[in-house]
């Protein structure tokens, strides 16, 4: 990630800090920075929203493609998770300098999205074994301020309660060829259910304790990270995966600290984001309006 | 205990441009490319050349004229050393009888091992034995406080330290912003009276620790850290907040000294220090600074 | 030729405007913390981010002991276009326009005060619907600014294609690029009037390229003028917060 060089004694500042549960920004190891969100900023998307996790900076936008089933999952659709680093976050992230971080984004994602509990493929399902709509989650760093994990996965599940997969309204067979006729009012729509959709929480740990939305300095005094991806079913929260990160290795007992601290983390987390969505969806509407983005 | 989780929406982003409404002092700008005065009679300095019988701006920002000299000077930019200002920097590389040291400029800056004080004597000769010990005294990640010595011809900045005010940092956090939102004082160093130190160096580096007690700190040539020594969470919450307020002002743009910081420092206090970190409460203490300084001022 | 009328009868293109407009341009300088210089910038439906890193020391493989190096990167983000990108970057079109960005952006810095420095220009393109090459010069050029780099003066570009009826039309969106009308692209310096980069494609006749290249040029004023007001609100803002107390009065 961004390189943020520390001297020992800043690192022991912040070590005690957590020791304390007292962070350097006054925060509790429980404790998340302040976000903002904004969807539907990209019109040629099916999709999109912008996420803003104090200093780190992730745009989404979501395309819709007809493709062909697999054959051996003829009634499911697809979901495809890319992942960019782009240079303006941090000049280390010049041509391929972000790839690596990119992949493991992107593959952390794919695994929490894989449980059908998660995310039922069968919704994308159109004719099965003959066409179904393919999902391209592309995502976008625009800045690294540390917790990428969480502030990714929030925004990628933000864009894709803002999908809007065109409503087949119906399908002719022609020599064994689907032919499908499919809306021309953009506004005939079918939506995401975005319930289950799971989130990543990054628990890091910091000398002997744990804390949640590090940042970037905080991440550098880190040696190992949980990624607990989270979901949601009939109220009650379940792990969907886990991924460590860095270069050490937790005990099994503190392992286990970190998957408890990311479910309950979690489940707030995943309350405020469906109640900004759903307000910010009351409050503009669905239909087309003035974007902020970057202006402002 | 919960998990605090604040999402907010992009139309209800606060507009930190209402702290910029009283635009009744603004001075005349010039933006690159414009003609600032005939050539004759003037000298061109940073932030200007000269086309034809002009000179012209090269930046975007106010004039400064001293004497003849016309400079225009960005209200933003990397940080322009000059000699005698205190900075704050960040150790990246151990050379040859150097260091080389991170101070936001356009060229590393570097801190010579003839520069600096070593234990154990003020005035001695620099051995063989100090070079291989040169990792032991700062180490790549090290802060340092220093004082710009010289600049070479090429731009390079050269650092000392050899006065017991500057050397090695202990325990504290560093806060960056633009170079230019630090005001040029007499002093960069205050022990502030709600109960931390900050060093304001010029080149935009704040370093906020707890209140440093010089005549304790003198014998030891300023390189022990005690890594052990826990820091009260008392002093913990001044430096958080501290830290925060500085954020905040810098995030409105305004500018960065002891009175401004004492002001948002205690303009703050009706927020938990967390509570700082959110849009309502920065423009808030941003304005209420901004309130008392105006007031004070006239 | 275009095989597709640009201009109606009525004389209005196909998004409405007419032959000379622009298409509505906003834009904001520091939209971003971390790097030294920023700028958000769009035109119609094409929206561009422009980063600057720098001026800071040059990687030694790459120091010049005479003037700065300046390193640009042209990016597209897979969502940006109509059809989704493969990849960001790395594909043919987006290495040409990076090395045209770099050469506009050589012509209007002021590359000899930075000896052994680098700059970092990294353009990202969120939504793509013409003059992406144009859009792109522009945010960097207000990201330079936003650093406080030296430049002789702002470097702008705009572009402009040709009706059937050879009514030179300016600020070419994606539909009039791609209906197989000829594309002039010009970076200029306006204030000196000068030219640091230029490409067209397609043909027509000798005699209409004076009046489109007139044409882009105008565009260029313009875009300037708008950019100028932008950063002139932008210093304001960033001035009055603290009362102009940095100034030496």
């Amino acid at each position: 990630m961004a390189n943020i060089s520390l001297s020992e004694a800043e690192k022991t500042f912040i070590l005690h800090g957590v020791e304390e549960d007292f962070r350097c920004d006054g925060r509790s190891r429980r404790d998340y920075r302040p976000m903002e969100l904004e969807t539907d900023l990209v019109s040629n998307a099916s999709g999109s929203a912008r996420l803003r996790l104090a200093n780190t900076d992730v745009l989404v936008g979501i395309k819709t493609e007809i493709d062909k089933p697999n054959y051996l999952t003829p009634d499911q659709g697809k979901i495809e998770f890319f992942v960019d680093c782009s240079a303006n976050a941090a000049p280390e992230f010049e041509g391929r300098g972000g790839e690596e971080l990119a992949l493991e984004l992107a593959d952390t994602l794919t695994n929490a999205y894989e449980s059908p509990k998660a995310f039922d493929l069968k919704t994308l399902c159109i004719l099965p074994g003959q066409q179904c709509w393919k999902l391209f989650v592309d995502i976008l760093i625009l800045e690294c301020g540390g917790n990428l994990f969480d502030a990714v996965s929030l925004a990628a599940k933000a864009a894709l309660f803002n999908t809007k997969i065109p409503r087949v309204t119906a399908a002719l067979m022609d020599a064994g060829e689907a032919e499908l006729l499919i809306s021309d009012d953009p506004y005939d729509c079918t939506r995401i259910q975005i319930e289950n959709l799971p989130i990543l929480v990054t628990v890091c740990k910091i000398g002997d304790s744990c804390v949640v939305d590090p940042s970037a300095e905080e991440e550098e005094c880190s040696i190992a990270s949980a990624v607990v991806g989270v979901s949601k079913r009939n109220g009650k929260n379940y792990i969907s995966n886990v991924h460590t990160i860095g270069e050490g290795s937790l005990h099994k007992d503190t392992m286990h600290n970190c998957i408890l601290l990311g479910l309950s983390a979690a489940e707030n987390l995943n309350n405020e984001l469906v109640k900004a969505l759903k307000l910010e969806e009351s409050r503009v509407g669905s239909k087309h309006r003035n974007t902020i983005g970057f202006l402002k | 205990m919960t998990t605090n989780v604040n999402i907010r929406l992009a139309i209800d982003r606060v507009n930190m441009g209402l702290l910029a409404q009283n635009q009744t002092r603004a001075p005349r700008l010039y933006t690159p490319g414009e003609v600032v005065t005939g050539q004759f009679g003037f000298m061109k300095g940073h932030g200007t050349y000269v086309e034809g019988e002009d000179i012209k701006a090269s930046v975007a920002g106010v004039m400064e004229q001293v004497n003849k000299l016309i400079s225009i000077k960005p209200l933003k930019s990397r940080y322009v050393g000059e000699i005698g200002d205190v900075v704050v920097a960040r150790i990246t590389e151990v050379q040859q009888r150097r260091w080389k040291v991170d101070t936001n400029s356009r060229l590393d800056s570097v801190l010579l091992l003839s520069s600096v004080n070593l234990p154990g004597g003020e005035l001695r000769r620099r051995g063989v034995e100090d070079e291989q010990m040169m990792r032991k005294y700062l180490q790549e990640g090290d802060l340092i406080s220093a004082e710009v010595q010289n600049i070479f011809d090429e731009g390079t900045l050269s650092l000392y330290t050899r006065s017991l005010k500057y050397g090695k940092l202990s325990q504290g956090v560093l806060v960056k912003v633009f170079p230019s939102l630090v005001k040029r004082r007499k002093t960069h160093f205050h022990n502030l009276t709600c109960g931390a130190s900050i060093i304001l160096g010029n080149n935009g580096f704040i370093w906020i620790s707890p209140t440093v007690n010089n005549e304790a700190d003198g014998g030891d040539g300023g390189y022990a850290q005690n890594l052990n020594e826990v820091i009260p969470r008392a002093d913990r919450e001044v430096i958080a907040r501290l830290r925060n307020c500085i954020l905040a002002l810098a995030h409105c743009k305004m500018m960065l000294y002891d009175t401004s910081i004492l002001y948002a420092y205690e303009e703050s206090m009706k927020y938990e220090v967390h509570e700082l970190l959110q849009q309502e409460a920065i423009f808030d203490v941003a304005f209420l600074t901004q309130h008392r300084l105006r007031l004070q001022e006239e | 030729m275009s095989n597709f009328e640009l201009l109606s009868e009525q004389g209005l293109r196909l998004d409405g405007r007419r032959p000379h407009e622009l298409r509505c341009i906003k834009c904001k300088l520091g939209v971003f913390e971390q790097p030294d210089g920023s700028a958000y910038l769009e035109q119609g439906n094409t929206k561009v981010l422009a980063a600057v890193y720098g001026p800071h020391q040059a990687q030694s493989n790459k120091l010049d002991l005479n003037e700065v190096v300046i390193n640009c990167q042209y990016s597209m983000a897979t969502f940006s276009t109509a059809e989704r990108k493969n990849r960001p970057r790395g594909d043919r079109k987006s290495q040409e326009i990076t090395l045209y960005l770099r050469q506009a952006l050589r012509a209007a810095i002021k590359t000899e005060l930075y000896p052994r420095s680098q700059i970092d220009v990294y353009v990202e393109v969120l939504q793509a619907d013409g003059a992406n090459y144009a859009v792109a010069l522009n945010a960097a050029t207000l990201a330079l600014v936003d650093a406080g780099i030296c430049l002789k003066e702002y470097v702008v570009a705009c572009t402009a294609s040709l009706s059937k009826n050879n009514i030179p039309l300016t600020d070419v969106s994606h539909v009039e690029e791609m209906s197989g009308g000829p594309t002039l692209t010009v970076a200029s310096l306006p204030t000196s009037n000068k030219i640091a980069f230029m490409e067209m494609s397609q043909r027509f006749h000798l005699d209409n390229l004076p009046a489109v290249m007139e044409q882009a040029l105008n565009g260029c004023r313009e875009i300037q003028a708008i950019m100028e007001k932008e950063v002139r609100k932008h210093l304001m803002q960033m001035g009055s917060a603290g009362d102009w107390s940095n100034i030496a009065k």
